[in-house]
């Protein structure tokens, strides 16, 4: 079998009914994808198969052979990251980090079959999705902003990519 | 000063977005063995018989430990605070909640693993569960701790977290209504979206390499080196990344029995709980139980309270006697009453040990204090903001065990949720500030209960 992920044909040893989580995590070494659940309820492994986002935990390999896997890796590298990851980042949709890979995801996805920005649209598309630490406000107020759509959150966000810090802190874009 | 006030980037929002941020799941370690736990499958139960022979001989395992191999079987999590220990690593003679763990096996993938714990030979005597702490003081109710079925090692041996504050019954003979509530919040399960988790390395110099989710590293260092009964210069801790905790991994749940398998086997240990294990078999938020009596004046002064809680603290202590404390401290909420009378008791059911969750014992009280607030303002017909503007903590108040306040944020905070829903207050309330007490916000009942903050 041969899949080719983040843009990399990759040839595939794993046995055909292991999970395509499994593969990426175990054989190919790529962990942005998490065992949240494993059973399809949390959303943590979801990557892009041929630009749908999928549950990885639920896939066996053989059904996505020569499939085109995209994961959070090949969204954007910290020096260069696509919108959706500025936009978590900015607005701290990210707060542990374990749900924020397949929420990206999910977004990504949501972004480029032209999701509207609106807030119903967002929440619709993030359902599957679990996230205990940020109670989802402002991971939507990521992809609104992503999708030019109306921003709710009472905090004022400060500042904005380009914009001064006020102190450096490390790991900031710059 | 400049970062104060500031909104600034997380230094580890990149790593999040780009999927570089490394949680102990995603360390890569060749040659790793994979653990699965045999958990006891009965809620109060001897341990007749227990035999892993066959399990040991079965292709891939590597090491399997029960309580035998435990240099310290019993060390509780509060042992360094001298609370004594109850809680054995793995379960020796009986078991007491369901899911508690008897025996672990490392073995080459999960799956060998899960077969070898299928192949351990158990045998239980099943005995009459506790589930209710209002049964627990019951003559007739199955005693399911060592200790009888409460905690009884508070200071000089007391068997409750007591508080006695003025005179409780000066304050109800002068009441002109007694208002009464009784509150059970239920157990929560914390749900990291990261289950348990640890990846332990035996290095070369003999000394442990522990990749650890927990959130309190330094703790569970403790822990698991009094366990092993090493010092504390053989255990190297790596932790800082979580993937969500909300108190449930203070616990060590994982850390000191990977470290047994590593040490036994020679090999590195890999343990990842499934969502089952996480949902049945972790720690919770612990159910709370809460009567409240208050003396009140018809005019809304709270001039006592009585108060009785039971803490389901769960098969084991574990943190449940020091979450009592903090709960009994914040018995009257954000609000000043004078004369108290306060018994709490750590109650053990064959419940999965509970433990802290977010605000450890005092959102329990917070919802029964706050509920309790409205009940009072309804029965007496008065408006809920009035009530707990003119009994809030004011500077010069004291608390339940007796701190004088000095910077009492109540006033302000229910005056900024008033504005928020815009409620409408008269003016005498709407100016109202933390000042010390005096003219009509000074009445009889508090004279002379004021302390000096500058003495604080």
């Amino acid at each position: 079998m041969r899949l080719t992920v983040n843009g990399i044909e990759r040839g595939i040893e794993s046995a055909p009914l292991t999970p395509l989580l499994y593969v990426l995590r175990e054989e190919l070494g790529i962990t942005s994808p998490k065992a949240g659940c494993q059973q399809g309820g949390c959303g943590a492994c979801t990557v892009l198969v041929d630009g749908e986002a999928r549950r990885a935990c639920l896939l066996a390999v053989a059904a996505v052979d020569g499939a085109e896997i995209t994961t959070v890796e090949g969204l954007g590298a910290p020096e260069a990251l696509s919108a959706i990851q500025t936009a978590f980042h900015e607005h701290y949709a990210a707060q542990c980090g374990f749900c924020t890979s397949g929420m990206l995801i999910a977004a990504h996805a949501y972004l480029e079959h032209g999701g509207s920005g609106e807030r119903e649209s967002i929440q619709e598309t993030l359902s599957g999705h679990v996230c205990r630490c940020t109670g989802y406000v402002k991971i939507i107020d990521a992809v609104a902003a992503a999708a030019g759509g109306e921003i709710t959150s009472r905090q004022k966000w400060l500042p904005q990519t380009g914009e001064e810090s006020p102190v450096e802190v490390p790991g900031a874009p710059a | 000063m400049k970062a104060v006030g500031a909104r600034l980037p997380r230094y580890d929002g990149v790593a999040h977005v780009t999927g570089r941020t490394t949680f102990v799941d995603d360390v890569r370690v060749p040659g790793t063995l994979w653990v699965k736990a045999l958990r006891s499958p009965a809620h109060n139960a001897d341990i007749k018989r227990l035999d892993t022979s066959k399990a040991e001989a079965m292709e891939g395992v590597h090491a399997i430990i029960t309580w035998q191999d435990v240099p310290l079987l019993e060390y509780g999590h509060l042992s360094a605070l001298g609370i004594p220990a109850d809680e054995p690593l793995l379960a020796k003679d009986e078991v007491r909640y369901k899911g508690q763990p008897i025996a672990v096996v490392a073995a080459e993938d999960e799956t060998k693993a899960q077969l070898a714990v299928e192949a351990i030979e158990l045998d239980l005597e099943e005995k009459p569960a506790l589930f209710d702490v209002r049964k627990a003081f019951d003559s007739d109710a199955p005693v399911v701790h060592q200790w009888g079925n409460w905690y009884t090692h508070f200071e000089d041996e007391m068997d409750r977290r007591q508080i006695r504050k003025g005179s409780i019954q000066e304050a109800f003979d002068k009441a002109d209504v007694i208002v009464q509530g009784v509150y059970r919040p239920a157990a929560i399960e914390h749900v990291p979206l990261e289950t348990q988790v640890c990846q332990v390395v035996p290095e070369a110099d003999g000394r442990l390499t522990i990749y650890s989710c927990t959130q309190a590293l330094y703790f569970s260092m403790g822990v698991v080196a009094a366990h092993l009964q090493v010092p504390l210069n053989r255990l190297k801790f790596v932790g800082g990344t979580v993937g969500g905790g909300f108190g449930g991994k203070v616990d060590t749940a994982t850390e000191t029995m990977c470290s047994l398998l590593a040490l036994k086997s020679g090999k590195p240990i890999k343990w990842r709980w499934t969502r089952e294990e996480e949902f049945l078999c972790s720690s919770t938020r612990a159910p709370w139980h809460m009567e409240i009596a208050d003396a009140v004046t018809k005019d809304g002064w709270i001039l006592g309270r009585k108060m009785l809680t039971l803490h389901d603290s769960g098969a084991y202590s574990r943190f449940s006697p020091y979450g009592l404390t903090k709960h009994s401290f914040h018995h009257t909420g954000a609000y000043t009453i004078p004369n108290l009378e306060f018994d709490g008791y750590v109650v053990y059911t064959n419940r999965v040990p509970t433990t802290a969750m977010r605000g450890f014992g005092v959102t329990s009280v917070s919802f029964a204090v706050e509920t309790h607030m409205n009940r009072i303002a309804k029965e007496l017909g008065l408006d809920p903001f009035e009530i707990r503007l003119k009994n809030a903590n004011r500077i010069g108040d004291t608390s339940p065990n007796g701190i004088v306040y000095t910077d009492p944020s109540t006033v302000p905070t229910i005056l900024a949720v008033a504005d928020e829903l815009g409620h409408e207050l008269p003016a005498d309330y709407r100016t109202m500030s933390s000042e010390k007490r005096e003219g009509e916000l000074l009445p009889e009942h508090l004279v002379g209960q004021l302390g000096n903050p500058e003495d604080h």
